[in-house]
Formats: structure tokens, sequence, C-alpha cells
């Protein structure tokens, strides 16, 4: 058994050789301190691809699809979570149009028998839907016009401009007696659009009394949500802002993370899930998303380059001279072995490690695991089992989506944020996808770790000897070459 | 009621290929029903159809009295039926015990049947914690039909159990499903016309896409001619089984 174990992991353990002896080398070549310093900026790096990875591989393994918005996500991650940390009446000024669509489209499904029944010839199903389908788009631009989006969004970059004061004056919205419309037109749009995408009048569409009480109360907390969002609406902002920093940042990176599964929940619904059966479409479709997305996101804040200021338990002046010190000190700096690193760094190496721990666990403990690690081998069978293997897509897309949203709003801190910051990190990330293995997770962390490694150490010899700074570029393709002549299903890949 | 399933003249098609062209099959509550016909005839795609892997586009299939064509795949399977594929289809990176668990259509399904199963194959007990690809082909095959087990199905599809198996493990797989048919229904696929005689009670003949005969099982094997017009190959290697 316990050779079996040696067995079973022998690419793990040999990467893990190779890197530790590489290591060594380094280690006594470069001396400590450059090899430290080089050593944490790799893991720094690795963290966040390992973040942009892990969903990649695992939105490709399971469900073939290539998504090439996934850098996206990080990118909008950043900003939202950006935004929540430094003004929060941008988020605060939408959730209630959101959360009412929302509820507009989940409802749809209690509705949905009465509309079934209809009597309708097959021909008139076709018309009715899409009559049906304009007036949902209709409705939403009814709800949206005049709303101050931009302005919102202005504010924003006001507060992020007066550096050292992030509380910005929380701009005026519009008053309640004039907004109330919106929602209410919002949930309108949500049931004619769920409403057209079932085809009234089609009676082939079965509906089933276990899922009409899922959606009673589905429906009933989104509707409750609306509600609440609305009536806060104005004063959540600066409730917000006054806040603890550190308590606004760690609600920032779950803000980034969760607007970025919801929407890509909404994406994979209403984009990906049509195309099933036009593979080669998806990927286009992730393509055109990602360029309307970053266009977007150019519009409302221009496409400058931001910086998001670090919360304050990493901001303290001075230098900790050990993590503990730290702890108490909440630096700027850390000293480890002899080096002066950026404590926030180190803060997003630690998040990168318990990324990789929940996400391991997640996939060899849980039952969610277990089927995902089936379904990338064997989607059919999963099926054939009685498992809704689509909801299962859209679970992996929000939670992929959902942990580069957090890569995104992790480095924002500490890389500009701007329109294409997701774009560097998604081409390295199927690089270490390719490398790791389509489909495993743990080939992404393993891949990531070698892709952030190369990065550093690539930068210190370019530096060192005054090569171009592409040589760190090239590194991680030459690794790619490398792992594929070796293994050209990738270390850990068992797709075939 | 006493057909459990039944397929009216379905036409299936995969791709552009018309592959069903009228096939129908009844499915008698708790008596084993064995499909036969030469290589290609059809025969996995009518239980893909059952289970709305390649929906069929014309026709009915009636499971409990109610049409269930054209629903999706897991929604057919929910309503209680068990798919053992050709070629097993074991998850090869899940355990033998993930590959039961995964099964599972509410919690406790598999411990409540663990003994069942392990009584019909001793050897998935000792191989419990192994992955998938460390298994033989023929305990592959007993852990599909195993994985079949775990929740609780009405009727069991079961595509070719004997294919690659040793002559003594087709006889201990004939036990099983003679065991399994006490408490479900079984509809098979098999080749192996010794062992579907010996397991059957009724006979349905397949060939290109269409029912061509059936029968009770009892008559069919003394019709040596009507075996040999559509099964001549597959009479050849039941002979030797
Ligand atoms: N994916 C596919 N694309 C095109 N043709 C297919 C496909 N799958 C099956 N077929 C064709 O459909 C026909 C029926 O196949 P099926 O697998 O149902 O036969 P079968 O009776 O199970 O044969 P066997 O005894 O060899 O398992 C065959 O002619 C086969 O070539
Ligand atoms: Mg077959």
């Amino acid at each position: 058994m316990r050779l079996g174990f040696f067995r079973r992991n022998a690419t793990m353990l040999v990467v893990l050789g190779l890197i530790a002896v590489l290591g060594v080398i380094g280690w006594t070549t470069m001396g400590q301190q450059p090899f430290v310093r080089t050593t944490l900026s790799g893991l720094t790096i690795g963290a966040l691809y390992f973040m942009v990875a892990s969903g990649l591989t695992l939105i490709f393994g399971l469900m073939d699809v290539l998504n090439f918005a996934h850098g996206t996500m990080f990118m909008l991650g950043a900003y939202l979570g950006w935004q929540f940390y430094t003004n929060p009446t941008f988020l605060f000024g939408l959730f209630p149009l959101i959360f009412a669509l929302l509820a507009g489209l989940v409802t749809s499904p209690i509705l949905r028998s009465t509309f079934m029944h209809l009597n309708v010839s097959e021909k008139a199903q076709k018309t009715i839907q899409t009559a049906v389908a304009l007036a949902g788009i209709a409705l939403i631009v009814l709800a949206v016009r005049g709303l101050d989006i931009l302005g919102l969004a202005e504010t924003a970059m006001v507060a992020t401009m007066s550096m050292g004061n992030p509380l910005a004056e929380a701009s005026a919205q519009e008053p309640l007696a004039v907004f109330w419309f919106r929602p209410v037109l919002m949930f309108l749009a949500g049931l004619l659009l769920a409403a057209a995408a079932a085809r009234p009048g089609d009676r082939t569409q079965v509906v089933y009394a276990g899922d009409k009480r899922q959606a009673w109360i589905i429906s009933g907390s989104l509707a409750v949500l609306t509600v609440t969002a609305t009536l806060f609406r104005e004063s959540a902002p600066n409730a917000v802002l006054l806040w603890n920093g550190n308590l606004r940042f760690f609600a920032a990176l779950a803000v980034g993370a969760l607007c970025g599964a919801g929407l890509s929940a909404a994406v994979e619904v209403s984009l990906i899930r049509p195309l099933y059966i036009r593979p080669l479409y998806q990927v286009i479709v992730t393509l055109g998303l990602a360029y309307v997305l970053r266009e977007t996101i150019q519009v409302l804040w221009d496409p400058l380059a931001y910086q998001m200021t670090r919360p304050p338990m990493f901001s303290q002046p001075g230098k900790a001279e050990n993590i503990l010190a730290w702890f108490s000190g909440q630096n700027l700096t850390v000293d480890v072995l002899g080096v002066t690193f950026p404590s926030y760094r180190l803060f997003i190496i630690v998040l990168g490690v318990l990324m990789v721990i929940a996400l391991s666990l997640l996939m060899n403990y849980s039952r969610l695991g277990m089927i995902i690690r089936a379904g990338v081998q064997d989607r059919t069978m999963v099926e054939a089992l009685g498992i809704n293997v689509r909801k299962v897509f859209t679970i992996v897309f929000m939670l992929g989506a959902g942990l580069a949203a957090l890569g995104g709003i992790g480095a924002a801190p500490f890389i500009p944020v701007q329109p294409n910051m997701g774009d560097a990190f998604q081409l390295q990330a199927f690089i270490v996808v390719v490398i790791g293995g389509m489909g495993s997770y743990s080939g992404a962390a393993i891949g990531a770790l070698l892709l952030g490694l190369a990065r550093a150490f690539g930068d210190y010899l370019a530096l060192k000897f005054s090569l171009s700074p592409a040589i760190a570029e090239a590194s991680t393709v030459i690794i790619m070459a490398i792992v594929l002549l070796v293994r050209p299903a990738g270390l850990f890949g068992k797709k075939e | 009621m006493d057909n459990i399933l039944e397929i009216n003249g379905i036409h299936t098609y995969i791709g552009q290929f018309h592959i069903l062209e009228g096939v129908s099959v009844i499915a008698r509550r708790n008596a084993i029903t064995v499909m036969l016909g030469r290589n290609g005839a059809g025969k996995t795609t009518t239980l893909k159809s059952i289970l709305g892997l390649t929906p069929p586009r014309e026709g009915t299939v009636i499971y409990n009295g109610k049409e269930i064509q054209g629903r999706r795949a897991y929604d057919i399977a929910n309503l209680g039926i068990g798919y053992v594929p050709e070629h097993r289809a074991i998850f090869r990176n899940l355990s033998v015990m993930e590959n039961l668990k995964i099964a599972e259509r509410k919690k406790g399904d598999f411990e409540s049947k663990s003994e069942f199963i392990f009584g019909l194959f001793p050897d998935l007990k000792r191989l419990f914690r192994l992955p998938g690809n460390h298994l033989s082909g023929g305990q592959q095959q007993m852990l599909a039909v195993a994985r079949a087990m775990v929740a609780d199905n009405k009727l069991l599809l079961i595509d070719e159990p004997s294919e690659g198996l040793a002559p003594i493990l087709i006889e201990q797989m004939m036990e099983a499903i003679r065991i399994l048919s006490t408490t479900t229904t079984v509809l098979l696929v098999e080749q192996n016309f010794v062992m579907a005689s010996k397991l059957a009670e009724y006979y349905y003949i397949l060939d290109d896409g269409c029912t061509v005969r059936e029968g009770k099982m009892a008559d069919l094997v003394e019709d040596k001619e009507l075996i040999h017009q559509f099964l001549g190959a597959a009479l050849q290697k039941g002979g030797q089984a």
C-alpha cells in the first residue's frame, strides 16, 4: 500500500523533487538573499496563476469549453472588489436592478405551467417567443433609461484619485420616489425573458411539483433581497465606508469573488448552455464576451490604470522583524530570512495556498468534487446515473470564475487595475493548464508553481546578465514545450 | 400494469444517420427480457434511446404508464432506471467506493445496499479502496453492474455483461443477474446466446434498426432456423462459451 502511494503520485514527486534540486542549486549559487526574494516573488505570481488556471482547467476538463473570458473575470473581480473597497456607491446602485431581474427570471417556472398550457399552434409559438423576448428587452431599456451608471463610476474615480482619503463623497443617487419603478420594470422584464426562453404554448416542456416549491423559495428570497437592496441603496455605501478598512477589504474579496461567480453563472446559463451542440461557437462566444466586457469597463471607468490602496493591516510604516511581529505591527514589509518583503504579497501566497487546500478538499472529499472528477472522464455516464450534469457545469463555471475574480481583487493592491490586466494572466493560465494536464486541478497547482518560479527566476537572471526581460516570458513557453515533449497530455493529464 | 417499459416504434438518429427505424420492445415487470441481434443491429442505441442519451425522434417510450421520451437523461434515470453500459464505463480515476457512492440518489443508498452488493460480488469488498483503473476487466464489469444496483432502481438496462469475461466469471455474472431479477426488471442485451437463453424469459431480435422477431425464449431455442437467419455469428460465439 505504501509503495502504491509512491507509484500513484510518481509524477508529483518527481516534479517536486526537481524543483527542490533546482532550489538547492539556486540557493548555493545565488546566495541566500536573492534566492529567497526571487522565490517569494515566484510564489506570489504562482498563487495568482493558480487562481486563474484552476477554474480554467476544470471548465475545460468537464465541459470542453475553452473559456477565453476567464481573464476577464480576473479583471472584473479586481474592478468590482476595488469599487466596493473605495466607493461602493456603484455596486449598491446596481444591486436592486440585478436582484429584481433575477427574481423575475426564477419566478417564471412557477408560472410556466400556465404558459405551457396555452393553446398555441407551433408556428405561432415562435412568433410569440420572439415578441415576448423583445418586450422583455424593451422593459430593461426602459428600466435603466436615465440611470446614471456612468456618474456612479465617476465618483469612484474621484475617490481613488484623491489619494490618502478613500472615503469619497458618496455620490447622490436618485431618490427612492424616482428610483422604485426601475426594479419593478426589471422584475417584469425577467418574467418575460424567462417565459420567452420557455416558448409559451410548447406543451412538451414538463414542469414538476418539486421544482415549483424550490422556485417559490428562491424567488421569494430574491424578492426580499430586491426590496432590501432598494431600501438600503442610499445609506449602505456610507455605512460600508465607515467600516474598519480591514473588514472592508475582506468584504471586498468576497464581493469581487461573488460578483464574478454570479456574472459567469448568468453567462453560462444564457450564452454557453444553448451552444453545447456547437462547441466551436462556445469558444467564439467567450472571446466575444471578453471584448464586450472589456469595452464596457473602459466606458465606465475610462482606459486608465488605477491603484487600489492596501488595507491598513498591510500598510503600517516600518518593517516587522518576523511574521509574528507583523501580527502586532501590521507593517508594510516583513523580514523573511533576511529579505525585506511586502507583507501583502505574503498574504497573497497564503491565500493561494489556502485555495489549493480548499480546492483539493472539495475535489477529494465532497460529492460535488467526486462528480466533477467523474465528469471530466465521462460525463454521459454521470448523467446516466441520474445527475444533472448541466447544473454541475453551471456550478463549476461559477466556481472557476469566482476563483479568478478572487485572484483579481487579490492582485489589485499591487498590480494596476486596468481593462487588460487579465490578459497576461489568462495567457499564462492557459500554459499552466497545458502543463498540468487539462482537467487536473492538482496539475494546475503544480503548473502554477512551476511557471511562477520560472517567471521570477527568469526575471532575476535577465536582470543579472542584463538580458532582455523577454527571457522570463519565454521561459514559461519553453517549460511547456519540454513538458509536452515528455508528456503530450500534460503532467497530470488523464483525458484522452 | 404488467409492462414496466414499452417502446413503440422509435426512430433514432445519430448525427444525420438514421440508426433505429422502428424498434418496439416491451419489458414485462420482474422478468428478464433480452434483445438479440447482429453487431450493429441497434441494440445499444435502443438502450441509449430509452435513457435519453440518444433521444428518439419518433415513437414513444412509456415507463410505468408515462411517456418519457424527450426528457433529459438524468431525469429519466431518476425515475428508477439503472444503466450498465457497453464497455463498462467505470470511472477510472475514482476508487471502487466512489464509483459506487456516486450512483447514490439519496444519502445512505449505498449503506443500505452494500450487504446485498457484496453478497453478489464479494471481490469488490476486497478492492474497495483501489482506483477503478487498477481493476481487471472482469472486476470492472462487476463494478458496473454493482453501480447500477446502488440506487433504488426498478428497471436495469444491461448491455453485454458477458463481454470479455472468462467462462467462470460469466457463470458468476449470470447468477448475479438472476438474483437481481427477483427484485428488479432486467432488460438485457447479450451476444452470448447460451447465456441469454438460460437467463431470459422473453426475447426480441433486432436487425438493421428494426424489431424483426419477438416471443418467448423457450420457443426461440427450438427454432434453429430463425437463430441461424438473424444471429448466425452470435450463435457461434455463444456456442464456444
Ligand atoms: N456515434 C455514431 N455515429 C454514427 N453511427 C453510429 C454511432 N454509434 C452507433 N452508430 C451506428 O449505429 C448502428 C447501431 O449501433 P449499436 O451500437 O446500437 O449496435 P449494437 O447492436 O449495439 O452492436 P454491437 O453488438 O456491436 O454492440 C451501427 O451501424 C453503428 O455503426
Ligand atoms: Mg452494442
